[in-house]
Formats: structure tokens, C-alpha cells, sequence
């Protein structure tokens, strides 16, 4: 008897472009203490069906079709608002994906997790905080009753998603929906949350739904697995068989598009091993006041050689963008040299350039963005955003030498010419990373840094856009600096690889040599928590 | 509509088209928007050719008639002075769109320009240019006006400038906050890292991005600028009779209404037709500016 029986469920979204159906005909299974993951890319219906399921899709624009969710003999998907309020949150518990926007900012942390056993029990306020805090310290928060009365700002993002994972627990319920649990956070604080689900989970028998758009997680996390595309599924079955042999070409394509190998050989660096094109000496970024200072970027010297991808791998807050930004000058450094070698004799210090010669240099030294959907003016067709730095830079003579620049270039970022006059909004996240790669094209730069340039895309968008990069990279013999927290992507675009922990470098080497011999023991705690 | 847009971008692919180009094809193509631009410029036409067009001089008395109903010598009528209302009406719309347009214009250049330098700049620029917002707000702008009216002396001019210096003062407000979020989004720091200077990251980056709120707003404010004129004049500090705006026709045909309502009804009407006519546009203006709204 499974704890839960979805059949034949069917959701659509009536939207301005008419009818959308979001999950046609979905049925699967939950057993008793098994972990069920459902992986998709985005758009594939994976959360919308198990949103359905407590309710929590808006309707309208949603409207369930069809279908039946059995739950301990009720069907979730008729039963009305009083029955829903007896199983949500009690014996059906969610964790949602950001930790810094499910939690009130305003309440203490002690009281939402006490709010739902307050909610659904009788129990007095004194044994519901004995038990929250007792559940704290299960969840890995020390000192837990002086934290029961912080505010979640007190809390660092994996400290607050413990909290979140408390507060579902709490109730003790019989079902679990992890709705990307771990994607906004870093990988060594993710092993320990998906360390710490499969714990709890083990230990209390329940049942876990885990949806994630990473395989790899799915694959460390779930018993059994199903594969979602354009809200069908594809494949479901035990995760070991489906990793092992997938037998739908999507899941296939799915699983050849997770980077998980070194530099194809084709692409590595073969210049001069002696160069030093960009030279970072003894930078330090700070930012705040003097009571108050934050060294973002602490002391750190770095050479990049002419016709490389240096990788720049590191946890958020590691001060990687504040050096990156340093070199487009998009901040300022308060300390130290940054170097551009023009040719055999000449070097530019960039941050001191003004003016005219700071305009100059732009061209040669451009930025691919993380967020297609923020670093493209909305207001601007594909065409003008090109052809902007064309004019700026005068690299075209005349209209017609604009026109033709602007159709080479999205060809050979793979953009269809009669799309130029299409607004950013008409386009989906992988073709938006296009544009802004053709844009930083545009002025055939030498050097271009590209900041956590796949973090915002899908799996298989994610493979489309690196194999990208490295042929643009060859072709046009840049030199490029790669910025990811994702350490299988830069294993696969870098040819070395530099480390930062705490605003400093802490290792430096070839990208082969680092992953397989790290001496840095941060470089070896990151690569341990790799899933 | 949007089928259409798109067949359209797809014929002329091979050549740049601006936001302008294109939020006018859009803006073509929304009925309601284009009715509302027509009456505007209807109204705008008659008030230039008024001096050629009217059918009586506007200060003509005909004594004898007295305030007397519409009819075929007097379209509108005619008011308590025996004066043509049409005419009068036509004289005023003059006024009144000038004063509407003018002081809106004032205060739209005043107030992106000080919102846009004080969000763009930021920190302690930014605080310093809102304070002096703020304190201009807690001003009591009438004596402000009277002032500048009394240092002066009364003059149309005047009168615009007074009102435009006033209503900057929640554009600049609306500008500013658009602009903060705006220059911390990733397009901002692309064009920099692009080369472009400050000014034409302001122009072609920033505005366009601020421009729907503010049409929203002008389209607001140009009506309470019409109305803040017949308020002012009926202090005696706007138009003085026997010259005329639709403001003050109202106020004098409130006085007068039970006895004479056509001397109410037809500036009001002037004056809501307006009203209507801006707000269509304005709406259909917001959206051709935007390429992500799809409504028709």
C-alpha cells in the first residue's frame, strides 16, 4: 500500500497566449520511507505537480484537469479547505527552495517553528519550544535555545535551511516535499543539508518527494526517479538503472549533458606558457567604512597567460566577483596593479586608465554576465544591443557594415538573423546568454570574463552554451576568465584553475593536476562536498 | 496585434528599429490610445486657429442677450454678459492647454533630470538633492506663488514656471526610485564595461526604463495642472478676466448653474474630453514603450 497514488493528473494555465498545459498525465507512487526525486529542467512541471498536490498552485490561471492524488484514502486534489488545513503542514511538509525568503524576517526563529505544532496540536507553548529545541540540536543548530530566539537574519543561509528543515519536521509528518532544497546554496554547505535530509529521514521512516533540476543530487538523494520533460514524464524507475542505462534519448541527453570530465583535448591552451597577459599584483578590494571594513578581496596576485581559460572557482561571498568587477573596473581597488600587456614592450595599468584611454581598453576587456535575464536591457532589440559597441567604438563604417557585423555575429553565436529585431523577453535563457555572448564579441576583445556565465541555466543549455564558449575561445584566440561556484564546469572550460576561500587564493594549478591532487585543504573540503 | 508585430519584425530583420519606431507601430495599432491622440490634437489645432476660427471676439458683449441657451446665432450659448460661449471657450482651451502642457513640460525636464542624476549618483548626492525634495514638499506653495507673483508681477510665464517648479517635485521622487533599482541591474554594468559614458547610459539605458511610470504620471499631472490654473485664477492670481481658460469658465458656471447649465456643461465637457483622451493615451503610450506588454 503506497503512502501516496498520484493517476493520471493533468494541470493547465490559461495565459494570455491561450491554454498552457503544464502536467499532462502524470502518475507515480510514494512508498513509505523511500525518497522519491523528480528531475527536470525548468518548465518540465516538476514542481507544479507536487505544488497541486498541498493546494498551493493559484487557480486561476491553473486549473487541475484531471487526475486523483491518493493520500491515506483522502484525494488530495477534492478534498476541501478543512481537510487540506488538517494535512499541509502536518502530516504533508514542504521545504521550499530559498532559505532567506521562507522565513519571516520579522519573527523569531523560535516562534515559526513552534507555529505549525501550535497550529495542529494541543500542546502548550512550553513543550512545543522543549521539542523545537530539541529538534534544533537534531538538525545540527549547537546552542540551540539561545538561538531559538534570534531572528533568521542571525542565521547564515545554511544555518536557515536547517531552521526550514525543522520547521517541516516538526510536526512529525509522514511526507516530505524538498523542492530544490540545496540550489541556493554552496556545495560544501549543500553536502551537509542533503547529508542531514537522508539522516532525518532514515531515522524517522518518512517519506521524501526531492525535486531538483540536478542530477546529481537526484542521484545521491533518490531511491526512485522520474524524469519530467514539457510536463510529461519520461522515464521513471530505480535511480541506479536509470543513471546506468537510461533508455529514453531525453534522460540520455540529459545525463551526457552533465559536465563531468576534463578538457576536451582539442581545446586546451598550447601558447607560451611564459606569458603574462593580464598581471594582478597584491590587490585588495574593500568595501564599508573604517569601523566597519570588509576585505572582499585580500592581498592577492595572480598572472593570466594569453590564450587561456583560467577558472576562478570559490563560495559565495569568496570576494571571486569583486576581482572580476576589479578588472573590468566596475569596482575600484584600494590597493595594488593591474596589468594588461599591449604588446612585446608596452603594459596598460588599468586602474589608472581615465577618460579616453580607460574607453579604449574597454574594448578590449569585455564581461559575460550571470543573469541573461537582468544583464539585457529590456527595452533594446537584439539588434541595437549589438550594435551598440559598434557604434561606440566606431569598428563599423556605415549602416550597412553595422547591418552585416550585427547578422555575423549572432550567426556565430547561433542566433537565427531574422530574429534581430526581437526583444530580450521573446527569448529564453540560453538564447539570452547568446545575445550577451555576442554582445562582449561585438568589440573583438582579447580578454573576457565571463562571471558564473551557466549558473542560470538548464543542464543541456549549460552543455550548448560551454562547448560554445570553448569554440569562440579557440576560433578567436581569446583568453578568458571563468568564474563558477560548479566545479564540474570548470574542470570541463579551464585549463587551470584558481581557488578562492576568504578573499585570498588559496591554490593555483593546471585543472587536472588541482582536481586530482588538491593540497590546499579548502581546494580538498570543496572537492569532497562535490555530489 | 501581436502575430502581426512579429511578421512585421521579421520583414525589416535586416535593419535596426528603435524602441520609438517600434512604440509607435504599436501604438498605431491601439484603437482606443489613437482616438484619445486625435482629440488631443483636435483640441490642440482649434486652440492655435482660434484668433482665425472663433466667431466672435471673446470680450464682444452683447448686452441685450444675456445669458441666453444654445442656438443657431450661438452654438453653446451665450454667458451672462451676452458674450459667445464657443468663443470663449475655444480663447480658453488656449490657455488652458498651454498652462496643462507647458507647466507639465517644466516639471517632466526639472524632474528626471533631478531624479535620474540623484538615483544614478547615489549616496550622499542622492541624499542631499532629496532632502532638498523634501523641504520644498513642506514648503506652503501658495505663498510660494503669491511671492513670485508679487516679486514679479503677474504674467503667463510666470504662472507656468510656478506650476512646473511645484509638480517636479513627485516626478523627481518617482524617477529616482525607478533609477535606483535600475542601476544596480546587470544591462547597467554591461554598458559600462561596454565603454559608454555616464550620459548615454542615462539616455539610452535608464529613461527609456523609467519612461512608462512617468507618461503614466504626465498624463495625471496635466489635468491637475488645469485645475491647480482655475484655482490659482480664481484667487486672482491666473488669468484675469475678461480673458478666459476652461478653469475658470467651470468656476463661473458653478456659480451660475441651476439658472444657466450650459455654462457648466460645456467646459466641463472641454475639460473631461481632455482628461479621457490623455488618459487613453497615456495608457497606450505606457504599453507601446513597453516590448514585454501584450495587451492590445
Amino acid at each position: 500500500m503506497s503512502l501516496l497514488t498520484v493517476n493520471h493528473l493533468s494541470i493547465d494555465f490559461t495565459t494570455r497566449d491561450g491554454t498552457v498545459s503544464a502536467v499532462s498525465d502524470v502518475s507515480f507512487t510514494v512508498d513509505k520511507g523511500e525518497t522519491l526525486g523528480i528531475v527536470g529542467e525548468s518548465g518540465s512541471g516538476k514542481s507544479v505537480s507536487c505544488y497541486s498536490l498541498l493546494g498551493l498552485i493559484p487557480m486561476p490561471p491553473g486549473h487541475i484537469k484531471n487526475g486523483t492524488a491518493i493520500f491515506d484514502g483522502i484525494d488530495l486534489l477534492q478534498a476541501n479547505e478543512k481537510t487540506m488545513r488538517q494535512i499541509r503542514g502536518k502530516r504533508i511538509s514542504m521545504i521550499f527552495q530559498d532559505p532567506m525568503t521562507s522565513l519571516n524576517p520579522y519573527m523569531r526563529v523560535g516562534q515559526q517553528i513552534i507555529e505549525p505544532l501550535l497550529q495542529h496540536s494541543n500542546m502548550s507553548k512550553t513543550a512545543a519550544k522543549e521539542k523545537a529545541i530539541a529538534l534544533l540540536e537534531e538538525v545540527g543548530i549547537s546552542d540551540a535555545a539561545n538561538r531559538f530566539q534570534q531572528y533568521p537574519h542571525e542565521f547564515s543561509g545554511g544555518m536557515r535551511q536547517r531552521v526550514v528543515i525543522a520547521m517541516a519536521l516538526i510536526t512529525e509528518p509522514e511526507l516530505l516535499i524538498a523542492d530544490e532544497p540545496t540550489t541556493a546554496l554552496d556545495v560544501t554547505i549543500q553536502a551537509q543539508i542533503l547529508e542531514l535530509i537522508h539522516e532525518l529521514q532514515q531515522r524517522r521512516n518518512i517519506a521524501v518527494i526531492f525535486i531538483s533540476h540536478d542530477l546529481d543530487v537526484i542521484k545521491r538523494m533518490a531511491d526512485r526517479t522520474i524524469v519530467m520533460e514539457k510536463g510529461h514524464i519520461v522515464e521513471q524507475g530505480n535511480t541506479q538503472a536509470i543513471f546506468d542505462a537510461p533508455t529514453q534519448a531525453y534522460t540520455q541527453k540529459l545525463i551526457a549533458s552533465i559536465p563531468n570530465s576534463a578538457k576536451p583535448e582539442a581545446y586546451r591552451f598550447t601558447g607560451d606558457q611564459d606569458s603574462h597577459f593580464l598581471t594582478l599584483n597584491n590587490i585588495s578590494i574593500a568595501y564599508g567604512n573604517k569601523k566597519n571594513l570588509f576585505k572582499a578581496v585580500d592581498n592577492v596576485s595572480l598572472t593570466v597567460k594569453q590564450g587561456e581559460i583560467l577558472g576562478l572557482v570559490g563560495e559565495s561571498g569568496c570576494g571571486k566577483t569583486s576581482l572580476s568587477h576589479s578588472i573590468v573596473r566596475l569596482v575600484d581597488i584600494q590597493q595594488g596593479e593591474i596589468c594588461l600587456q599591449q604588446d612585446a614592450l608596452e603594459k596598460l595599468s588599468i586602474a589608472e586608465l581615465k577618460g579616453k584611454a580607460l574607453k579604449a581598453t574597454r574594448k578590449d576587456i569585455q564581461m559575460i554576465f550571470q543573469d541573461p535575464y537582468a544583464s539585457l536591457n529590456p527595452r533594446m532589440t537584439v539588434f541595437n544591443t549589438l550594435a551598440e559597441p559598434l557604434r561606440l567604438h566606431g569598428l563599423a563604417s556605415n549602416a550597412e557594415d553595422i547591418k552585416n557585423k550585427v547578422l555575423t555575429l549572432m550567426q556565430d553565436v547561433g542566433l537565427e538573423a531574422r530574429w534581430a529585431n526581437k526583444y530580450p523577453h521573446e527569448f529564453s535563457g540560453g538564447q539570452r546568454q547568446r545575445i550577451a555572448i555576442a554582445r562582449a564579441l561585438a568589440v573583438e576583445p582579447k580578454l573576457i570574463i565571463a562571471d558564473e556565465p551557466v549558473s542560470a541555466l538548464d543542464v543541456t543549455i549549460q552543455a550548448q552554451i560551454l562547448s560554445l564558449l570553448l569554440k569562440l575561445c579557440q576560433e578567436r584566440q581569446l583568453t578568458m576568465i571563468f568564474i563558477s561556484h560548479d566545479l564540474a564546469v570548470v574542470r570541463y572550460i579551464a585549463d587551470r584553475t584558481a581557488v578562492m576561500n576568504q578573499g585570498k587564493i588559496v591554490e593555483i594549478n593546471d585543472t587536472e593536476s588541482l582536481y586530482q591532487n588538491p593540497s590546499d585543504p579548502y581546494t580538498k573540503s570543496l572537492l569532497a562536498a562535490r555530489v | 496585434m501581436i502575430d502581426s508585430l512579429k511578421e512585421y519584425q521579421n520583414l525589416n530583420f535586416e535593419q535596426g528599429r528603435s524602441l520609438w519606431q517600434d512604440a509607435w507601430y504599436r501604438l498605431n495599432k491601439n484603437k482606443l490610445a489613437m482616438l484619445g491622440l486625435y482629440v488631443i490634437i483636435f483640441f490642440v489645432v482649434v486652440s492655435i486657429l482660434t484668433p482665425w476660427l472663433a466667431p466672435y471676439g471673446y470680450e464682444t458683449q452683447n448686452l441685450a442677450l444675456g445669458a441666453s441657451a444654445p442656438s443657431a446665432q450661438h452654438w453653446l450659448g451665450t454667458d451672462i454678459h451676452g458674450r459667445d460661449l464657443m468663443t470663449r471657450l475655444m480663447y480658453g482651451g488656449r490657455i488652458s492647454l498651454m498652462v496643462g502642457f507647458a507647466a507639465t513640460a517644466v516639471s517632466l525636464v526639472i524632474g528626471i533630470l533631478w531624479g535620474t542624476i540623484a538615483g544614478y549618483i547615489g549616496g550622499l548626492t542622492d541624499t542631499i538633492m532629496m532632502r532638498i525634495v523634501d523641504i520644498l514638499y513642506a514648503l506652503p506653495f501658495m505663498i510660494f506663488i503669491i511671492l513670485l507673483m508679487v516679486v514679479f508681477g503677474r504674467s503667463l510665464l510666470l504662472l507656468f514656471l510656478a506650476i512646473g517648479l511645484i509638480e517636479w517635485l513627485t516626478m523627481a521622487r518617482i524617477v529616482r526610485t525607478q533609477v535606483l533599482t535600475l542601476r544596480k541591474q546587470e544591462f547597467v554594468s554591461a554598458a559600462v564595461v561596454t565603454g559608454l559614458s555616464h550620459w548615454q547610459i542615462i539616455r539610452r539605458h535608464i529613461i527609456p526604463n523609467v519612461l512608462g511610470p512617468v507618461i503614466v504620471y504626465i498624463t495625471l499631472t496635466i489635468p491637475s495642472v488645469m485645475l491647480l490654473e482655475a484655482f490659482l485664477s480664481f484667487l486672482g492670481l491666473g488669468i484675469q478676466p475678461p480673458q478666459s481658460s476652461w478653469g475658470v469658465l467651470i468656476s463661473g458656471g458653478v456659480e451660475t448653474m441651476e439658472e444657466y447649465p450650459w455654462l457648466l456643461v460645456f467646459p466641463g465637457l472641454a475639460l473631461s474630453l481632455t482628461l479621457f483622451a490623455l488618459n487613453f493615451l497615456g495608457d497606450g503610450l505606457r504599453d507601446a514603450l513597453d516590448p514585454r506588454a501584450t495587451r492590445d
